[in-house]
């Protein structure tokens, strides 16, 4: 074999389905695993809810557990409370992320890469770190009490343990995604255009409005749908921040799983959060296929 | 300017934009004030309460320092327990991930088999899960097949989240590596390991690195795997942590951990963000 390669001109020593076959097999364990321990939870766990084992023991479709989520009062507050706290959270990332994106791709500032470095620092900080750091800080007689306190002002109350809570530590987890995306996007808009626009005399919200945002749509589109799907079923910092009752759904479904035991009726509450991040989980593939489209 | 790049005239013809002395950067003050209040702050917080001894509530600076907590922190055996333990899961997480990702990657970078794209895409589709509720439904196979509180079902959840980084990192790699240095390197006779492993291997490697490096990191400090999975047999060192924050116990517990398991992550911001380019990074997310 090697010998017979080694007279062949470079191009052909691997012929076409020998490199077809070396390259499936090298990717294979990884997509079994994929297919493992994602493509098939995902189908059992549908099956599972929908097609339950019944007191006899046999399955039998059913979706009595559905029923059950979407007439239980607790369940349906803590839904509530997620898609409360992810909207809120979509909307401060937006409104914090968006302005400091413009400010990095626009300008040429002594303070832009102290900027960016800050931005996108909380990416290295792992969420139970900054779960503790922000019970210390905006916690009961935390830092900022201290401060309110030492310069006379009165307290503020802690959004410690209310649905405050998580969505100031899930804005700082998200943030440095949230601007690296939105800057990429950004990076996708000619300075050409901009400047065309200065010349005939608009301002930088006029700027802003007709000819930055119509060209983000699609990013922030992006951005948020990724957002939304890490938000939604957020669990550490919801868990340590927020409120026991109600509480968002990735605490939620550990609880129902761990403590209560109750597999079925956990797998029921992911399927669920399946379904309302389908929209954005679709979107996002899309959005993914279309770039790597367009990039070849 | 591209039309006459020489002559002194065009250089006069340029814009007087240029010249103009830039105003001072306000808008850039305010953003790097208001990064620091919020992102910097509760992190300073955290590093002066591991070296705080007493501080009682109306003061704003702690009235006692000293390293008392960190030898009481360092004297309870659950923190060494959950330590080791992170620290063999995690070499088990990354050096798996490292031996099933590796190959694949240079496969998805170099080789055209029938269904790349799609599998490639499929990849990077597994985000476009919630992710708890993912976890959830692998809880719900694992109690089936009896891998729930035990040492390889917290490494085989673990693993699942390590994948993506771990593949969509190192093809980039692969994919910057100069074509025709290899080519050079065949053409004088070098078999494909020997290209491989002196011109491949050396040009992808820092990339790979900071990628392993990456997921170490993340590994370490991966909570709602191995809280789901793991608790309560398998304490690892964030679930030993949240159980600190939960029972309220000793304050500096907690911010000593903390402190002391910042080094790896700053590790790997030193290494990663030199390696791996922002841009590149946002673009693996689809951006």
């Amino acid at each position: 074999m090697a010998m017979l390669s080694s007279t062949l001109p470079a191009r052909a020593r691997a012929p076409a389905y020998g490199g077809a076959i070396i390259g499936l097999a090298l990717v294979a364990m990884p997509v079994l695993l994929l297919g493992w321990l994602i493509l098939y939870p995902i189908l059992a766990a549908i099956v599972e809810t929908m097609f339950p084992v019944g007191a006899d023991g046999a399955r039998g479709f059913s979706l009595a557990s559905y029923r059950f989520f979407f007439s239980d009062d607790y369940s349906l507050a803590n839904l509530r409370v997620t898609l409360w706290t992810t909207c809120v959270c979509g909307l401060l990332l937006v409104l914090v992320g968006l302005p400091i994106a413009l400010y990095l791709r626009f300008s040429r500032g002594r303070f832009a890469s102290y900027v960016q470095a800050l931005a996108i620092f909380p990416m290295f900080v792992p969420s139970i770190i900054l779960s503790y750091a922000l019970i210390r800080t905006i916690g009961p007689n935390g830092t900022v009490d201290l401060v309110l306190n030492a310069l006379g002002l009165p307290k503020l109350p802690t959004p410690y343990l209310t649905p405050w809570g998580p969505v100031i530590g899930l804005v700082w987890d998200n943030l440095p995604l949230t601007v690296l995306m939105l800057t990429a996007g950004l990076g996708q808009i000619s300075n050409a255009s901009v400047e065309a626009a200065r010349d005939v005399g608009a301002g930088p919200l006029r700027v802003l409005v007709s000819i930055i945002l119509p060209r983000m749509g699609n990013s922030l589109l992006v951005t948020l749908s990724f957002a939304v799907l890490g938000i939604f079923s957020a669990f550490t910092l919801p868990y340590v921040l927020g409120p026991a009752s109600p509480e968002m759904m990735g605490p939620f479904m550990e609880r129902t799983f761990s403590d209560n035991n109750d597999p079925l009726n956990a797998l029921t509450q992911a399927v669920i959060s399946f379904g309302f991040c389908l929209v954005f989980g679709l979107f996002y593939v899309r959005s993914i296929a279309r770039n790597r489209e367009s990039r070849r | 300017m591209s039309a006459v790049p020489n002559r002194p005239s065009a250089r006069t013809a340029v814009p007087p934009k240029r010249t103009v002395r830039q105003p001072f950067d306000w808008t850039g003050l305010l953003f790097a004030l208001g990064l620091t209040l919020v992102i910097v702050v509760p992190l300073l917080v955290v590093g002066t309460w591991a070296f705080t001894e007493v501080w009682r509530y109306p003061s704003l600076i702690p009235q006692q320092f000293g390293l008392r907590f960190w030898s009481q922190t360092l004297a309870r055996a659950d923190v060494w327990n959950a330590l080791f333990l992170s620290l063999r899961l995690t070499t088990v997480v990354t050096v798996l991930s490292a031996i099933i990702c590796l190959p694949a990657a240079y496969a998805f970078a170099r080789l055209s088999f029938p269904g790349r794209n799609l599998l490639f895409l499929s990849f990077l589709a597994s985000h476009a899960f919630p992710k708890f509720g993912l976890l959830v439904a692998i809880a719900g196979i694992f109690l089936h097949v009896g891998l729930i509180a035990t040492f390889w079902g917290v490494v085989l959840i673990q693993l699942v989240s390590t994948l993506m980084l771990m593949i969509w990192v190192p093809v980039s790699a692969f994919q910057a590596v100069d074509r025709r240095m290899e080519e050079a390197a065949r053409d004088a006779g070098a078999g494909p390991l020997r290209v491989f492993w002196s011109i491949t291997l050396p040009q992808a490697g820092p990339t790979i690195f900071a990628a392993m490096l990456m997921t170490f990191v993340n590994t370490f400090y991966e909570t709602e795997g191995a809280w789901l999975i793991g608790a309560p047999q398998i304490r690892t060192m964030p679930v030993l942590m949240i159980s600190f924050i939960n029972n309220q116990l000793v304050v500096q517990y907690g911010a000593v951990l903390s402190v002391m398991l910042w080094v790896p992550s700053l590790l790997a911001l030193i290494f990663a963000r030199r390696a791996v380019g922002t841009g590149a990074f946002a673009r693996g997310f689809g951006a």
